[in-house]
């Protein structure tokens, strides 16, 4: 049954991007150059995410694994912070841009990029992680026992890489699913706190003599 | 109850033989045995845990998979006449999206007292949104 539905989606994406990147009599040479122009920027990008990916988990395997099952038990509040998390990035850079003529607008704006830069390539290799684990993650001990190379982080940050990669290359779709995705990592990053699993804030507690 | 069976309730081992003259301690002992199967743990019938083989590094997988895309992003940057640094490059700039903080921070600056209000209020309600959702604990693995 999981196979079915995987070819059939597998030729609904083909049917869809050839239908977007060459429709029916409407087409130009000019269309086409620049259709192969983005795809060779996206499968070129995919290859630095796979390198990042690849990195960050022999980095941190423990951490993006439980970002990643953290993706799976929860999606609705890991998409709903991602969401709120997402616009609240935007409107602070809006304001430290506003901030700019006051000198301290621009080194706040620096630390902002690159924290939302952060927390968007390590949750998205969770999510790549959670995706290949969807897919191609080990059920039962029989197919532990059966598998030879197909198992362990690695293996599934791979697959997770490849099949969300695949699926971007499709024009419209491609890109509403990899928004998405980058959604969810931007929430399972910051509720996890990047795979270490501790609180944000501390809590107020006033001590009671027994 | 006899203080031979006290003996035998304080040690059962050592006297033994008492089961075989007291009735009582025998039936006893017999509910007590009727309830207690002890039985070996299968780790073949528990569930898997994520982390079981989690750290195992299938390289040939990974080195093929990174090969096949690199392969795939050669011919594609060759059909399209760029180079493939060039097409990272043009896929890492955030122009765009510095374009777009740039003129929303100049539309707020030019905008009226109230719409900077409005803005200053919705910042304040996203963030404190945003801290709410931060203070629930993850799931994960004690769902």
């Amino acid at each position: 049954m999981r196979k079915a539905i995987l070819i059939a989606l597998i030729l609904a994406a083909v049917a869809v991007t050839a239908s977007v990147a060459a429709p029916l009599g409407t087409g130009t040479f000019h269309d086409a150059a620049s259709m192969l122009t983005r795809t060779a920027v996206k499968v070129s990008l995919l290859f630095v995410w796979l390198v990042a990916a690849i990195v960050v988990t022999l980095a941190s395997g423990r951490e993006v694994r439980y970002s990643s099952i953290e993706v799976r038990s929860a999606p609705l509040h890991t998409f709903a912070l991602g969401l709120v998390a997402v616009t609240s990035y935007v409107l602070t850079a809006i304001l430290f841009s506003y901030l700019i003529p006051y000198f301290v607008g621009l080194p706040l704006l620096a630390v902002l990029a690159l924290f939302a830069l952060l927390t968007k390539i390590y949750g998205l290799i969770a999510v790549f992680h959670a995706v290949g684990t969807l897919a191609a993650g080990i059920r039962s001990r029989e197919q532990l026992a059966a598998r030879r190379w197909l198992r362990g982080d690695l293996a599934m940050v791979l697959i997770g890489v490849l099949l969300l990669g695949a699926v971007r290359l499709i024009p419209i779709a491609g890109t509403v699913v990899w928004g998405i995705a980058s959604i969810f990592g931007v929430g399972t990053a910051l509720t996890t706190k990047f795979g270490r699993r501790e609180p944000w804030f501390l809590t107020w507690r006033t001590v009671e003599a027994g | 109850m006899t203080d031979a069976c006290q003996r035998y309730l304080e040690d059962p081992e050592g006297h033994a033989g008492h089961l075989a003259v007291c009735e009582k301690c025998r039936a006893m002992e017999e509910i007590l045995g009727s309830r207690v199967h002890a039985q070996p743990i299968r780790v073949d019938a528990l569930p898997l845990a994520p982390w079981e083989q989690a750290a195992y590094r299938a390289w040939p997988v990974v080195i093929g998979g990174m090969l096949a895309v690199l392969a795939v992003a050669f011919a594609i940057c060759r059909a399209a006449g760029i180079s493939p640094l060039t097409a990272i490059v043009a896929g890492m700039s955030a122009a765009q999206m510095r374009a777009y903080v740039t003129s929303a921070a100049d539309a707020l600056r030019g905008a009226s007292l109230a719409w900077q209000i409005v803005f200053g209020a919705a910042f304040v309600v996203i963030n404190a949104v945003l801290v709410v959702l931060l203070r629930r604990a993850p799931r994960g693995i004690d769902a």
